[in-house]
This record gives C-alpha cells, sequence and structure tokens, in this order.
C-alpha cells in the first residue's frame, strides 16, 4: 500500500526499546541499585544467611499491603485505614486468645480468633467502600476519617478489655497450631536446608585442603558469612518468615486477576474512566467495594503474621503503615489518578523498601531517618516518572 | 417498493417539567442508509438520540423496531434491542489499549474469569479492518490514536456487539480535517454493509450532504423539514440548517448590527 495510514506514524519498537518503555522499569532499576549499594555498604551481610531472612521478612510484609493499596489505586481510590486496620485486626485476634472468643463461645482457637477478625476486617473494608460509591466523596477522607475510628476503636477495646494498650505474653502458638505455624512460623527450610549442607561441604574442603587451624577456619568461615553455618558449626538460619508465602500468593494471585482475568479489566476500566467503564456495563460500584475489602484481608494477613510471629499485639500496630503502603505502590509506577500499572512493579517497589528500611541495621554508621529522606527522594521521583508515563500513553508528549 | 423500516419512531414527546424537549417527532431509519439528523444547538437532538438509546424515557409516543413495538427502560435494554449509540466522548478509555476497550465490560473469559486475549486481539483487529483501520498491534493504548480512529473503534465495537441502528452522536465534531473525512469513510463502509442503520447527528451540512441518503431536520423541539436526499434541495438544507432561516435573513440581521 502506497498510502500512509494513520497506523504507520506509530513505529514498531525492537524489544529493548519494549522492555525500556514498561511501566516497572523504573522500579526495577532503583531495586538494583538499592540491592547493590546495601551489599557493598554492609560488606554482603544484609544477604547472609540472617540478612536475607531478615530483609526478606520486612520486605514481605510491606509488599502484602503494598499489593492491597495498589490494586485500589488502579481502581481510582485510596485506603489510609490499612494501618488502623492492622491494629485493629492485631487487637481482635490477640484479645480473643487471651479473654476467649465473645458473647461466651468459649476459648479461642487461633483459627478462629482468625476468621471471626477476617469477618470484622472485611465488614469494615465493605463498609468504607460502600460509603465512598454511595456517597461520591473522595475515598481520601472517608478513610481518614476511618483511619481515627478504628486507631480510637483499637485502643478503647483494649484498656476496656485487657486495662492496657496491648497483649503480651500469649502463649506460642505455633508449637501446637498447624494454622498459626501458617501465619507466623518458617517457611522455604528446605532451601535454608540446602545452603547449610553445602556450607559443611566447603567449611570440610577447607579444611581438608588447607589443613588450617581451628581458629583460622572459623575466621574464615566467619568472613565467608553467606554459608549457612554459626560459630558452633550448626545450622544457623532454618527458613524464611511464613509472610513470604503469604507476600508471594497474594502478590501471585493479584498480578494473575489484573493482567489475564475479566476482573482485572474491570479494575482498569473503573480506575482509568468509571463513566466510561459504566457505559459499557463495567459493576463499577461492584469493583471499589470488592477492592476495599482486599484492602482489609491483606491488612487482617499482616496482622495475623506478627501476631503469631511474636505472640503479642500492641495499639500502635501499623503506624504509617498506610502511607508507606502507598508509596510503594507509586514508586511501583502505579499512577495516583489510577487506570494504570502493574504488580510487578510494587513487587520491585516493596524489595526497594524493604532494604532501605532495613539498611541500618547492616550499616551501623548510618542514622536510620535517612530511610524517610530516602523515601521521601524517590517517591517524588517517581511521581514525575509516572507522570511523564500517563502524558505519553495519553498522547501528551 | 420501499424496503422496510428498521426502526420506526411515531409521534415521539418528551417534557421536562414544563420544557417540551422533543414534540411529536416521528423518524423512520432503513438498512444500509445514512439518516442525517440535523439542527442547531438546543433543537432536541440529543433529547432524541438519548430517548432511542434508553438514557430517557418519552413523554408519549411509540418506538417499533421492525414493525414490533418497543420500549427501553434502560441503555441496556436499548442495546439487547439492537441500538448501538456511540457518544461524543465515545466511551473509551485511554490508558487501556485497542482490545482491552473494545471488549470493555463484555469480555471474552474462559473458566475462572480468564481472558481470551489472543482471540479479543484477532476480533479487535479483524472487526476494525472490516471498517478501514488495520492495527498492527492492538496491544497499543487508546491514547495513542488519534480521534478519527477512536471513532472507528467505537463504531467497530458497537456493531460487533450487536448494533443494527448505529447512533453516532456528533462524531465528527472536534475533529481536524483530515480526521473528520476518516470517519465519513468509516460510516460510508458501514452503510456499504447493508445491513445497519445509521443515524448521524451533526450540525455540519457540508458533511451530511457527502453521505446522507435522509435527512431529518430539528428545530425547536419539533421536525421541519424531512425527506431524501433526492426531494430536498442543497438550498433547502441550507435553509433548515438555520432553522428555517433564509441565510440572506441571516446577513440583513448581521448588517443592522
Amino acid at each position: 500500500m502506497s498510502e500512509r495510514s494513520e497506523s504507520d506514524r506509530l513505529q514498531n519498537e525492537s524489544w529493548i526499546q519494549r522492555m525500556i518503555r514498561r511501566p516497572e522499569i523504573g522500579s526495577f532499576i532503583v531495586m538494583i541499585v538499592i540491592i547493590l549499594a546495601l551489599g557493598l555498604a554492609s560488606e554482603g551481610k544484609a544477604f547472609n544467611a540472617l540478612g536475607l531472612k531478615n530483609n526478606i521478612a520486612i520486605i514481605a510484609q510491606l509488599g502484602i499491603i503494598a499489593v492491597g493499596a495498589a490494586l485500589l489505586m488502579i481502581a481510582g481510590e485510596f485506603d489510609l485505614s490499612i494501618g488502623p486496620m492492622i491494629a485493629f485486626a492485631g487487637m481482635s485476634m490477640a484479645i480473643m486468645l487471651k479473654w476467649g472468643l465473645p458473647f461466651g463461645l468459649g476459648e479461642a482457637t487461633p483459627f478462629t480468633a482468625f476468621a471471626i477478625t477476617m469477618c470484622m476486617t472485611l465488614a469494615f473494608g465493605w463498609l468504607i467502600g460502600t460509603i465512598v460509591v454511595r456517597s461520591g466523596l473522595s475515598s481520601f477522607i472517608v478513610t481518614l476519617a476511618f483511619w481515627f475510628f478504628l486507631r480510637g476503636l483499637t485502643e478503647v477495646c483494649f484498656r476496656l478489655i485487657n486495662q492496657n494498650t496491648n497483649v503480651s505474653g500469649l502463649p506460642d502458638y505455633k508449637q501446637e497450631s498447624w494454622f498459626a505455624e501458617q501465619m507466623g512460623g518458617e517457611v522455604f527450610g528446605w532451601l535454608y536446608d540446602g545452603w547449610f549442607w553445602i556450607g559443611q561441604k566447603v567449611s570440610a574442603g577447607l579444611e581438608f585442603t588447607a589443613g588450617m587451624a581451628k581458629d583460622d577456619k572459623i575466621d574464615l568461615i566467619n568472613y565467608l558469612s553467606f554459608l549457612n553455618i554459626n560459630r558452633k558449626m550448626e545450622q544457623w538460619v532454618t527458613g524464611f518468615d511464613a509472610r513470604l508465602l503469604w507476600f508471594i500468593i497474594i502478590a501471585g494471585v493479584a498480578w494473575y486477576v489484573l493482567a489475564r482475568t475479566q476482573i482485572g479489566n474491570w479494575i482498569y476500566a473503573t480506575g482509568d474512566n468509571k463513566e466510561s467503564a459504566r457505559a459499557n456495563g463495567v459493576p463499577v460500584n461492584r469493583v471499589k467495594v470488592g477492592l476495599f475489602m482486599f484492602s482489609a484481608f491483606c491488612a487482617t494477613i499482616f496482622a495475623a503474621c506478627q501476631v503469631f510471629d511474636t505472640n503479642s499485639s500492641d495499639a500502635a500496630k501499623g503506624m504509617f503503615k498506610e502511607l508507606e503502603a502507598i508509596a510503594i505502590a507509586v514508586v511501583g509506577g502505579i499512577l495516583m489518578t489510577g487506570g494504570f500499572g502493574s504488580i510487578v512493579g510494587v513487587v520491585f517497589g516493596a524489595v526497594t523498601f524493604g532494604l532501605v528500611a532495613n539498611a541500618v541495621f547492616f550499616i551501623p554508621w548510618i542514622d536510620g531517618a535517612w530511610f524517610r529522606v530516602f523515601v521521601g527522594t524517590v517517591l517524588l521521583a517517581a511521581v514525575f516518572a509516572n507522570e511523564r508515563i500517563r502524558k505519553r500513553i495519553t498522547g501528551g508528549i | 417498493m420501499a424496503p422496510k423500516s428498521y426502526m420506526r419512531v411515531e409521534n415521539v414527546t418528551k417534557k421536562f417539567g414544563p420544557f417540551t424537549a422533543v414534540n411529536g417527532v416521528d423518524l423512520d431509519v432503513y438498512p444500509g442508509e445514512v439518516h442525517a439528523l440535523l439542527g442547531d444547538n438546543g433543537a432536541g437532538k440529543s433529547t432524541l438520540i438519548k430517548i432511542l438509546s434508553g438514557v430517557h424515557q418519552p413523554t408519549s409516543g411509540t418506538i417499533y423496531m421492525e414493525e414490533v413495538e418497543r420500549s427501553f427502560r434502560s441503555p441496556r435494554d436499548a442495546s439487547a434491542a439492537g441500538i448501538g449509540t456511540v457518544y461524543q466522548d465515545l466511551a473509551i478509555n485511554q490508558l487501556m489499549s485497542v482490545t482491552r476497550n473494545f471488549f470493555m465490560g463484555r469480555e471474552l473469559t474462559s473458566t475462572l474469569g480468564k481472558l481470551r486475549m489472543d482471540e479479543m486481539d484477532q476480533i479487535a483487529h479483524d472487526e476494525m479492518l472490516k471498517i478501514g483501520i488495520d492495527f498492527s498491534d492492538p496491544s497499543q493504548a487508546v491514547g495513542t490514536m488519534s480521534g478519527g480512529q477512536r471513532q472507528t473503534l467505537a463504531i467497530a465495537r458497537a456493531i460487533y456487539f450487536g448494533a443494527k441502528v448505529l447512533i453516532l452522536d456528533e462524531p465528527t465534531s472536534a475533529l481536524g480535517q483530515k480526521q473528520q473525512m476518516e470517519v465519513l469513510k468509516t460510516i460510508k463502509r458501514v452503510r456499504a454493509r447493508g445491513d445497519i442503520a445509521i443515524i448521524f447527528i451533526t450540525h455540519n451540512e457540508i458533511h451530511s450532504r457527502l453521505i446522507a441518503d435522509r435527512y431529518t431536520f430539528l428545530a425547536l423541539g419539533q421536525v421541519i423539514g424531512q425527506g431524501t436526499k433526492a426531494e430536498l434541495e442543497g438550498g433547502d438544507i441550507r435553509r433548515l440548517m438555520a432553522g428555517g432561516a433564509e441565510i440572506k435573513d441571516l446577513e440583513q440581521e448581521l448588517a443592522k448590527i
């Protein structure tokens, strides 16, 4: 065809160009930079057996709520009540475990405490969502109201029932309850077992070849701290925190739903332009209410992992977590205005944030408050980058 | 003998309180024809198409589809009866891909709501090719498309989802010259299929003369002129377009100032 048509103006791109234009690329590059910087500055300690476990724990924790916040933001709404929802869920579970189920239903097991709490938080999620879609008010203000409401309610319940703003010293339910173990226990132990096995072989090899004195060998092993062996030559770390598995499940399901299913298309359509979505038959209100409930679900999983890990809870749990979740979503390439973004980017954002939040433990000379300086800087940069992407897609550039 | 009309509107009136927006309008649309609905701003065009597409219910009057009396209680009713309306804002989402827009709200799914993406890409591509745009990449975001291409997408979507009567609400306004021509070409291609009736709302007389087979002129909610292209002459069209006023009268009015 000799005639040029309008569609010819869009040039075909190579796969490298396509990769560079993907929305996740910014968060991916930031993540790689942080991994390398932290690895160097901590002399590898951040990624040895224990460092990896600790880092993954915080990455998974932040990632779980960031996925919930991200889906909601893609649908065009915010949830500021994530942090207080975490505190409320933690309070609810801890109090039931200590004082028994409500309405004289008897002793609580980890599962019943969790199930009843989940019903309550999902109901709150439904209520928030319904208020937002029915009133047409900004979700910012509605969830801000619930921020205060739930923070206050959590503290009141603690004081009324437990005469204190925390519950501590619960029995270690992980020993008996399979369910508690899935929440607060460890997963992927085989990975660390394998790591330990390799470490033994390596150290035996060193002993055999070098014929070193015992002290030298211990020094060497400490230096080679990526081996999963402690000073007594025993296994040092036995597994990742169970929340890693929850993070993988939640992020995996969220990715699949968003990218591959009808509901995913509805989420994008709702956040992009809800009037045109509605005109085409997308149940906009049900999508939004469902996502507010999903956000509450993620907060409850977060809380359950925390409660069964530490066997305690207190009213200050989840502080600032809603802001961190939103920040991770934005750094992960989610547009503030909705309608665009991917879960893969959010996972990269969670890795970045988790590593930086933990950096102070691996780099002793650094002040922990630098974390917030970093967050602020990266957040601003991410917003500019995202806005550029939006303009490019909508033809502004 | 004239072909049977697809949709017949008889004596439709719509009142909003004391205000009569549309007063006793008759309209016949035939398959394979473009019926231009012309009138100045406030003539009642928008209200009329909102009645036809089920957004408003008429105060009185009847709508027949293929000789059967129908009443539409919602846009969904109308679209199920085969009326596809393409509004000016097109109901298109800029950040989403062509395919995702094409199937928005009516996705093809397999088990567990999984999208049949390859199939949907293929259908979106084929349907748009039929009316004149060849898209190499249906995963391209709509925001990168021109206004004319977006119109084509919205029209192709309406046809694919079973529109027998296609209502186009000012499809050429807010477009550049070249894109206006693209849209007119698209309308011509749809007309050439022969099985779809098109209602083309415009206040651009030139565009209507280029593609319309039949005209209805509205002014102040009433029909002030109606007929086929052969029945009306160019002068008539221009006079009716201005709400019945002669250009000479307008010139005089302007000269007075």
